[in-house]
């Protein structure tokens, strides 16, 4: 009894980074505190990924069955369910991303276990449990602690942890073989992969990506011309696909695509998580106004200025370079 | 198809500067401009859409003190046929499974056939309130909807995951499903609905009409507590430009060039 | 004595800003200000939400709000939006004649197409020989009854959408040998197009979005049916009339001198200068203070004349105060907006310097600040001889 859980995110046969960022973390913690790792791995026909989870844990539990191939609350939370009460853990670590978000809080409510979400880092020290979590945007930290109990349960957001792995635990891999009951009310019908529009911004080597700060469809012209000037690929943040100024191709973030270019103009762009999920590497520059924005805590370079009265002069200096 | 909405007021924090209070709890309010959270905006749009096309009801919940009835008010006169507010003392302070114990009563005896809230609330950014009250409640939820559609006594949706990516679904009515930011385009507040609003009476319900003892809600029953609210410090060795706007744009173009941006 | 906006009046202007917020975008009006062009698309919206009749009566299509309301929408729109807003919430300048003093039929005829947005209309008064004294000498505009109809001959100028509106209200002299004049003023509704009536827009410093006209009248040809109230009653109608627009084009004044403050405001918080952000020196500091203190005070003293009107305690004297002062007082405001903003205050797409153009027509329009003046001398003097 006691130990961490760490359920596993995978998808189309892959696990998620995710699912190795805790398993990190977890390796940390287990170090200091003693308790040792389990990874659960729910789904069909998941054994070669069991085995690369055996790395990294002290020990995988699986359940592989036809009923696990598509993630469904209602059946996941049966499965999951009886794996907890079985194993008591002390702590649970899933993580943030929409399929963990959509078990997490109903699956802690149905066991009453205490939760904390969107958490960047946890730590256990005297046998005590706190969590940093984001508020406000971004702009804002939280402490947070946890009244007594058996169990608690974390959401970790992606990129909180190194992804890096060596994994070469050698844990012990049990398969449990459940009764998997049928769903009764939620039906999983199909899966809708991105639309292939005709950019791929994942392919950009450098991207100029622009936020709400643009203000208006009209506005993208600025930022279109630095994009051509610099040979780039013109990208953006949610609040400008939702305005339908530009198409979903073009998102940089969570819900939308995952870059990794040489050079990153943010421009405008607040910088929120989600967005910043989606971006891994590269030199990031922000323009923004607003010196508090997130996107300058990862940034290497920043103008604090409006982007209507940077852009067009920077854009002048870089003609005289070109 | 009687609709419930769980809507929430919160303040504009993206372009504002913010203040901690000197007990490191709560924010400072005072200079901030509140309105009704983004994603619950497209909730009750979502909601009174579906009930234009199908007939039926739609009702906003909130939990909140009376400045909250703005919030509420803005729903009434964007079609939304009742509204109730929900405010205890003893609410005061909970976490998210107090605040959905307190919506789960609130909701007990009415007749609905879906509830819709949105994704999170971006104060906290919990994201935990809708499916804990399905939770609560016994009923199944699907979070992160960007597509909906009802077909009698299915609903139909998409679940945004990440990537672009959809998973399809159905899900058996009544259930709670959480709605994404873009599912549609929430309508302007006219004078004529603010007429409206105005002449509709929004009822008001504490712990007692609810039949909530304060051991289950509020500060007490808060399984998840703020130790200590800061500013987060970056780690990153971020060069902010400094000088003249020409000074600057000059530098970062040579940023630019130096490190590959210009093809 | 309550000073905070009630919670309808705050939904409304929260309404409103969300809207100007989302419509009337720079590039929007950048792009109406150099095309010289009526905002159609979004005054269609606007009325379409309610916002442009808000303050006439429900039965016809408006909100049933009062001048208070109205003054509310007037100032977020102006604030975000200069001349357009004006143009935008003042698009049904003369219509509230018909709606204070016209028939029933009249009014089921005219007002719903002013309130849904299918009608632009305007109200000719001034003439070109005669602006300010509309009283010591017969009008210019005469209109002569023959049987059914009124003949109406002669010219209006500086009228406000005359060359766009669908119709519009215009005082005419119907009795040519009334003593004093003003007892010989009528009202009549005319129709667009109408044969004989003729609108050029002037070109003019600012205000770009919102022609002005020279307007004649050529035989005119108007129902008697068109007679507003009582024939030779025109004159009162007027001035029971003028003492809203007053208002109404105080709180254009306020709403524009608001967002010079925002703008003004915003600059200072970012420019650079000397290391510092320039909102640090005194010198632009204190020029902020006393904007402040200016819209301020305006928008105190245009709340003031619209509680008035809107609780049948309609004061002339505190209109003309509301007018001339809000219009001064932007005046000077935009000047400084200028100033702050230095050779970007001058520069067409930073907003400035519109708002400095299109704000100076403020004092011109509704009675020159001289005119105002006389009226609350008058109020407080009396007749001294």
């Amino acid at each position: 009894m006691g130990g961490i859980l760490v359920i596993a995110e995978h998808r189309k046969g892959d696990l998620l980074d995710v699912t190795w960022e805790i398993l990190n973390k977890a390796a940390v913690v287990s170090e200091s505190t003693g308790q040792r790792v389990t990874a659960v791995l729910a789904g069909f026909n998941v054994r070669a990924m069991a085995e690369k989870l055996a790395g990294r844990a002290h020990k995988v539990v699986v359940v592989d069955n036809p009923e696990l191939a598509n993630y469904n609350y209602e059946v996941y939370r049966d499965v999951l369910t009886g794996i907890i009460k079985n194993l008591r853990p002390v702590l649970i670590l899933i993580g943030h991303t929409t399929t963990g978000m959509d078990l997490a809080p109903a699956l802690a409510a149905h066991l009453n276990i205490p939760l904390a979400t969107a958490c960047i880092d946890f730590s256990i020290e005297d046998g005590k449990l706190t969590a940093i979590r984001q508020m406000y945007n971004g702009k804002v930290n939280a402490r947070v602690c946890f009244s007594s109990s058996d169990c608690y349960m974390v959401t970790l957001r992606p990129g909180s942890f190194s992804v890096e792995t060596e994994n070469a635990w050698g844990g012990e891999i049990q398969s449990i073989s459940l009764e998997v009951e049928k769903p009764s009310g939620i039906k999983f019908i199909r899966s809708v992969e991105a639309a292939l529009g005709e950019v791929d911004i994942t392919q950009a080597d450098i991207l100029v990506s622009v936020g709400q700060g643009i203000g208006d469809k009209k506005n993208l012209q600025l930022v279109e011309e630095l994009a051509a000037l610099l040979g780039g690929t013109l990208s953006c943040s949610r609040p400008v696909v939702d305005k339908k100024w530009l198409p979903k191709e073009r998102q940089v973030g969570s819900s939308g695509k995952t870059v990794k270019p040489k050079v990153y103009l943010a421009i405008g762009i607040s910088g929120s998580f989600q967005h910043l999920m989606g971006l891994k590497g590269g030199t990031i520059i922000a323009i923004n106004k607003d010196p508090r924005a997130p996107i300058f805590r990862v940034a290497d370079y920043g103008i604090v200025g409006d982007l209507f009265q940077v852009v067009p002069v920077l854009k002048e200096k870089i003609k005289s370079l070109k | 198809m009687d609709i419930i909405v769980f809507v929430k007021r919160v303040p504009d924090t993206s372009e504002a500067d913010i203040n901690i209070s000197p007990d490191g709890l709560h924010i400072i309010e005072k200079d901030l401009v509140f309105d009704i959270n983004e994603s619950d905006k497209y909730a009750v749009e979502e909601a009174v859409q579906i009930k234009e096309k199908l007939g039926g009801s739609v009702t906003a919940i909130t939990l909140g003190t009376d400045s909250s009835e703005d919030v509420l008010r803005r729903c009434l006169a964007t079609g939304v046929d009742q509204a109730i507010r929900l405010t205890d003392e003893a609410f005061r302070d909970s976490d998210a499974c107090g605040t959905a114990r307190v919506l789960a009563a609130a909701v007990k005896d009415l007749k609905y056939d879906l509830i819709l809230t949105g994704v999170q609330a971006n104060d906290d950014l919990q994201s935990q309130v809708g499916p804990v009250l399905a939770e609560y409640l016994g009923l199944l939820h699907v979070t992160v909807v960007n597509k909906l559609e009802i077909d009698g006594k299915i609903a139909r949706v998409h679940r945004e995951l990440e990537g672009g990516v959809e998973d399809v679904l159905e899900v058996r009515l009544p259930a709670v499903l959480t709605i994404q930011t873009g599912i549609n385009e929430p309508r302007y507040v006219s004078i004529m609905g603010i007429r409206k609003a105005s002449r509709l009476e929004i009822k008001v319900r504490n712990a007692a009409d609810l039949s909530l003892s304060p051991d289950g809600v509020g500060q007490k029953a808060s399984q998840v507590k703020i130790e200590k609210l800061f500013i987060p410090v970056s780690n990153k060795a971020t060069e902010i430009l400094t000088g003249s706007l020409d000074e600057m744009t000059q530098k970062l173009a040579g940023i630019i060039k130096e490190k590959g941006g210009i093809s | 004595m309550d000073f905070e906006l009630s919670k309808e009046q705050m939904d409304i202007q929260q309404a409103v800003r969300e809207f100007v917020r989302t419509e009337l975008t720079r590039d929007y009006l950048l792009d109406l200000e150099r095309k010289h062009e009526f905002p159609w698309k979004a005054w269609q919206k606007a009325c379409e939400l309610g916002f442009v009749a808000i303050n006439f009566p429900e039965e016809y299509g408006g909100g049933g709000y009062g001048s208070m309301e109205k003054v509310i929408v007037i100032e977020e729109f102006c604030r975000q939006a200069a001349g357009v807003g004006t143009a935008i919430t003042t698009g049904n300048f003369g219509s509230k004649i018909i709606a204070n003093r016209g028939t029933k039929e009249q009014k089921e005829k005219y007002l719903p197409l002013m309130c849904q947005g299918e009608a632009v209309t305007f109200g000719a008064f001034t003439e070109p020989d005669r602006g300010s004294d509309l009283v010591s000498s017969p009008l210019g505009t005469s209109a002569v009854k023959e049987g059914d109809y009124y003949i109406i001959n002669g010219a209006k100028t500086f009228i406000s959408g005359a060359n766009i509106a669908k119709f519009g209200v215009v005082l005419c002299q119907t009795d040519l040998n009334a003593s004093p004049p003003y007892k010989g003023h009528s009202i009549l509704i005319v129709d667009c197009p109408s044969p004989g009536f003729e609108a050029t827009e002037w070109e003019k410093m600012g205000m770009n979005s919102f022609p002005s006209c020279q307007v004649s009248f050529n035989n005119v040809k108007v129902s008697k049916d068109n007679l507003v109230g009582k024939e030779n009653e025109g004159f009162y109608y007027a001035v029971e009339f003028l003492n809203e627009v007053r208002v109404e084009t105080a709180a254009t004044a306020v709403g524009m001198g608001q967002g010079v403050l925002d703008r003004a405001v915003e600059y200072a918080r970012n420019r650079m200068a000397f290391g510092r952000k320039i909102g640090e020196f005194q010198a632009i500091s204190h020029k902020i203070a006393e904007m402040a203190t200016k819209v301020e005070t305006a928008r105190l003293a245009v709340y003031k004349a619209a509680w008035g009107i809107d609780h049948k305690k309609a004061d002339p004297k505190m209109c003309s105060i509301a007018k001339w002062y809000a219009a001064r007082m932007a005046v000077e405001v935009a000047d400084e907006g200028i100033e702050i903003m230095g050779g970007h205050g001058y520069m067409l797409e930073n907003d400035m310097e519109r708002f400095y153009r299109d704000v100076r027509s403020t004092e011109l329009v509704e009675g020159t600040k001289e005119i105002h003046k006389n009226t609350i001398a008058r109020a407080l003097l009396g007749k001294l001889s």
